[in-house]
């Protein structure tokens, strides 16, 4: 009993670890600036006032950042489902010679620190004349998010029977008939949580975003780069706004988390 | 129904294509410009002046030093809370989101939120003045307290990024069936026992993933020193973008990616012969 | 409604041969069974007919179509799977509607089937459920409703019952006797379960090996197994076979004297039946003495395991019999129920 009991505290010291952190920068992001800047500080927020984040978002610059964030993600988000979902159900459903080595081209993009890829891409890109642009990061994050999307759809496809498909093509469907009227709308959810991970993945990503642009700032990027000449409270803000849409992707993949990274893992 | 055949090739040819041109070939690319003189010839000029570099030999150290303390600990740390999650009888479906929520958060989010506590009138020092330590702020994160960004580094490392750790390896205990456990209970085994020659060994695949995955990760490691601690604790991935961005010198910065790739695969390489699966347990 | 002809069909995954150049007809309205153990090539046989997979060599024909080249939506076919595949994400009702949606038939006509063979099923009163709010059981009936409702030239089923529980199967069993017996489809049923082949077939092809080895109605396939896997597979417990020596074209077993078919070896084997052996406490004329080694009290009689010269055999006896292990019974074979097979190949020499 007294065991149970060790483990439950145990588990709370644990939520407060992860809990209290973000607390505080919410409980900075949501004060005026005094209170920002008081010391010492107490663990309660002095009063609650939007000053700072409204100064946050008053910055010029930030408004474009945010719109540029979601664009990228947005792609990242498209192309990665539209690459990754074709190969994962090519590989739940087929076995074909190439399968392994194509399967180990993709495990193999983990042994590499991909972000770091962006400075060829870079001296690349300016050649092409998408540097600096939302489609070139985009790109990149694609190409970060993509080895994901491949082994969830995989796992995701491998988990809807075969036979559900067959037993389609026999009631009288064709091959994309049955994908469409009995695979996809089952596939659907896991589709939507691995959409939802490639913008987490893209929303996220700084290093390549801040090589890769340079008026065409993400706002990670655009923090990134204002870090050392911007006040605290900017500071703060910002970094809570980063967190936010997190919490809520989170929140709504939550069932869908082992699929992503634990099977994603094998 | 012959076309059957090359269907899956033409699944995969797009993805197959993207990854070729965005990662086989930049990292082809990477090598090349790292080795490519001004005058287009061969030259090790790149990694000489990168070497020469002042910031160079810290870069590295802290690198490395970061890898090996925040790895070691996110493992530990991780592998306690899937262990501590079986131990619970209630409330396992909250545990497990609020301690995967940092999954979402970016490194420049987490570094901004410990720069919240470890900046001079943050909530470290606000903590030290209360319990009487202290009277007047303390500057921790200045070039004269490297260890002290290092130490916010590492908190916020492992802040963040063990919940990756942890959902690996709670994926990997589900897949390991109860019955071995049970099995060598039957047998006398105590808890401990059991954990260290039933569940650990058959957890093996999963903390080799882990281990990779967050090696590789973490010698990436950029946003989080730049928030914590600008370049006064610098890192390779960070030297590498400054290069690029502040010197505009894309072949030094290639050389600093080259260094950062050669040490990943080595240490991916490590991790697979280390942890290579035994005949017995690949049956 | 129509008849099915494979002719030599060959299929070989990677290095293994699943099918050895089989041939097989299907007649009109005939209930046909594919039965094997486990790898003998007979789910590929039938999802080769479905067009799921495609023959390496041979053709298919169904009706006086031939097939082989079409695929599975053109065939005309109704498949029922072993793990159902009903549509999770479906009424039932629409699952059973899903084939006739896609012959796009009139509405009249898809409700007017829909509802037929959902009453065939009995199960008019889940029409509007999911799925996953159905028992296993009533999952099974959706799936046959669903193969019925398309009205098929051609029923294949593979191993529908095989994941009920045993009461369940025995019910389902006799209700697609009755239902098939009922509509006169075409059906070509792929099981393992021997009990279910020889409930259900009018006629069982016995497949081992990735061929059909014995082709008969099922009382045939029983009293007349083709070869020793056939005698061996079929009935519980399977037939005893007893090695024996020819001594100048007699066989002596025990104080019996048997006559051979003229083509014997110097050893043939002896298969008769468990039941067809009349079992006797005290020595008899024309009988043969052995030991008991087992008695297993089954119920409705007593299985004996007895050793004869070396070989173990099996017997039944009604449950009151007075056997006890160790005990020497007289045995007395039913002549007419004698099998002779040649001991190399296994094979079953003709009879008379």
């Amino acid at each position: 009993m007294n065991l149970r009991r060790l483990y439950m505290v145990l588990a709370v010291l644990l939520v407060v670890w992860v809990l209290l952190p973000i607390f505080l920068i919410a409980t900075l992001a949501f004060s005026d600036r005094p209170s920002v800047f008081a010391w010492p500080k107490g663990l309660l927020p002095q009063q609650f006032s939007l000053e700072t984040i409204s100064f946050f978002f008053g910055v010029e610059g930030v408004w474009r950042a945010i719109r540029n964030s979601l664009a990228v993600a947005a792609m990242t988000l498209v192309f990665s489902v539209l690459l990754g979902a074709p190969a994962g159900y090519a590989l739940a459903r087929y076995r074909f010679a190439g399968a392994d080595a194509y399967r180990l081209l993709i495990l193999m993009t983990r042994a590499f620190p991909l972000a770091i890829l962006a400075i060829p891409l870079a001296v690349r890109f300016i050649q092409l004349g998408i540097y600096d642009t939302l489609l070139g990061v985009a790109l990149v994050h694609t190409a970060l998010a993509l080895p994901f999307a491949v082994l969830v759809t995989s796992s995701l496809f491998l988990s809807i029977p075969k036979e559900l498909e067959e037993a389609a093509w026999t009631l009288g469907c064709n091959r994309l008939q049955a994908f469409l009227r009995v695979v996809l709308p089952l596939a659907l959810p896991g589709l939507a949580a691995t959409a939802i991970f490639a913008f987490v993945i893209s929303w996220n990503e700084v290093f390549a975003a801040t090589l890769l642009t340079l008026r065409e700032r993400t706002l990670p990027a655009f923090l990134l780069t204002s870090l050392n000449d911007s006040p605290l409270p900017f500071r703060f803000a910002g970094g809570f706004f980063l967190i936010v849409p997190a919490l809520v992707f989170i929140f709504v993949i939550r069932r869908y988390l082992f699929t992503l990274w634990g099977i994603a893992s094998r | 129904m012959r076309t059957e055949r090359y269907l899956p090739y033409a699944l995969i040819a797009p993805s197959v294509l993207f990854l070729l041109f965005f990662f086989a070939w930049p990292l082809l690319e990477a090598l090349l410009l790292s080795v490519r003189g001004g005058g287009g010839g061969w030259t090790l000029e790149n990694f000489q002046r990168m070497a020469a570099d002042l910031y160079f030999k810290d870069a590295l150290k802290y690198t490395l030093l970061l890898a090996l303390v925040v790895v070691p600990l996110q493992v530990v740390l991780a592998l306690g809370m899937a262990m501590l999650l079986g131990g619970l009888s209630r409330g396992r479906d909250l545990f497990l989101y609020v301690w995967t929520i940092p999954l979402g958060i970016s490194d420049l989010a987490a570094g901004i939120v410990w720069l919240a506590i470890f900046t001079e009138r943050g909530y470290l020092n606000s903590l030290l003045q209360a319990l009487g330590l202290i009277e007047q702020p303390q500057l921790w994160l200045s070039y004269e307290t490297p260890w002290m960004i290092f130490l916010a580094v590492v908190a916020a490392e492992v802040w963040r990024a063990t919940a990756i750790v942890f959902v690996i390896l709670v994926a990997g205990l589900q897949l390991i069936p109860k019955e071995y456990s049970e099995a060598a209970e039957v047998f006398g085994a105590t808890p401990w026992q059991r954990f260290w020659r039933v569940t650990l060994p058959l957890l093996k695949p999963s903390l080799q993933v882990a281990l990779i995955l967050r090696t590789i990760l973490a010698l990436e490691v950029f946003a989080v020193v730049v928030a914590l601690g600008g370049r006064n604790l610098p890192v390779l991935a960070g030297e590498a973008y400054y290069w690029y961005n502040a010197y505009q010198n894309p072949g030094v910065a290639a050389a600093y990616a080259v260094v950062v790739l050669g040490i990943s695969v080595l240490a991916t390489l490590v991790y697979l012969r280390l942890m290579r699966p035994r005949q017995e347990e690949a049956a | 409604m129509a008849s099915i002809r494979v002719e030599n069909v060959e299929k070989t995954f990677g290095r293994f041969k699943a099918l050895n150049g089989v041939s097989l007809e299907v007649r009109d309205q005939e209930f046909v069974v594919l039965l094997g153990p486990s790898g003998c090539g007979k789910t590929t046989l039938l999802r080769i007919i479905a067009g799921l997979e495609q023959a390496d060599k041979g053709r298919v024909w169904i009706g006086d179509r031939d097939v082989t080249l079409l695929p599975p939506r053109a065939r005309r076919i109704a498949m029922v799977f072993q793990n159902y595949a009903v549509f999770p994400h479906l009424t039932v009702y629409e699952n059973i509607a899903f084939g006739l949606r896609m012959q796009k038939v009139s509405p009249e006509k898809l409700k007017a089937n829909v509802e037929r063979a959902a009453a065939l099923m009995h199960i008019e009163n889940l029409l509007g459920r999911y799925p996953a709010q159905l028992s296993g059981g009533q999952r099974q009936r959706v799936a046959v409703a669903r193969a019925l409702a398309v009205e098929p030239e051609v029923l294949l089923m593979d191993e529908p019952l095989s994941n009920l529980d045993a009461l369940l199967r025995l019910e389902m069993r006799a209700e697609l006797k009755r239902l098939l017996a009922e509509s006169r489809t075409t059906t070509l049923y792929v099981t393992h379960d021997q009990v279910e082949a020889m409930s259900l077939a009018d006629r069982i092809a016995v497949m081992n090996a990735g061929a059909i080895v014995q082709y008969d109605t099922p009382m045939r396939v029983y009293q007349e197994p083709a070869s020793v896997f056939v005698g061996g597979f079929i009935g519980s417990p399977p037939m005893n076979f007893l090695r024996l020596r020819v001594e100048g074209q007699r066989v002596r077993l025990g104080s019996l004297d048997l006559e051979p078919p003229a083509e014997v070896g110097a050893e043939v084997l002896l298969g008769v039946r468990p039941e067809d052996l009349e079992v006797y406490p005290a020595e008899q004329p024309q009988s043969f003495a052995a030991q008991v080694l087992v008695v297993e009290p089954l119920g409705p009689h007593l299985l004996l395991t007895l050793n004869f010269a070396g070989q173990a055999f099996k017997a039944t006896v009604p449950p009151d019999f007075p056997a006890a292990a160790g005990q020497t019974l007289w045995l007395r074979p039913q002549p007419s129920r004698l099998r002779w097979l040649e001991p190399g190949s296994g094979r079953a020499f003709a009879t008379g």
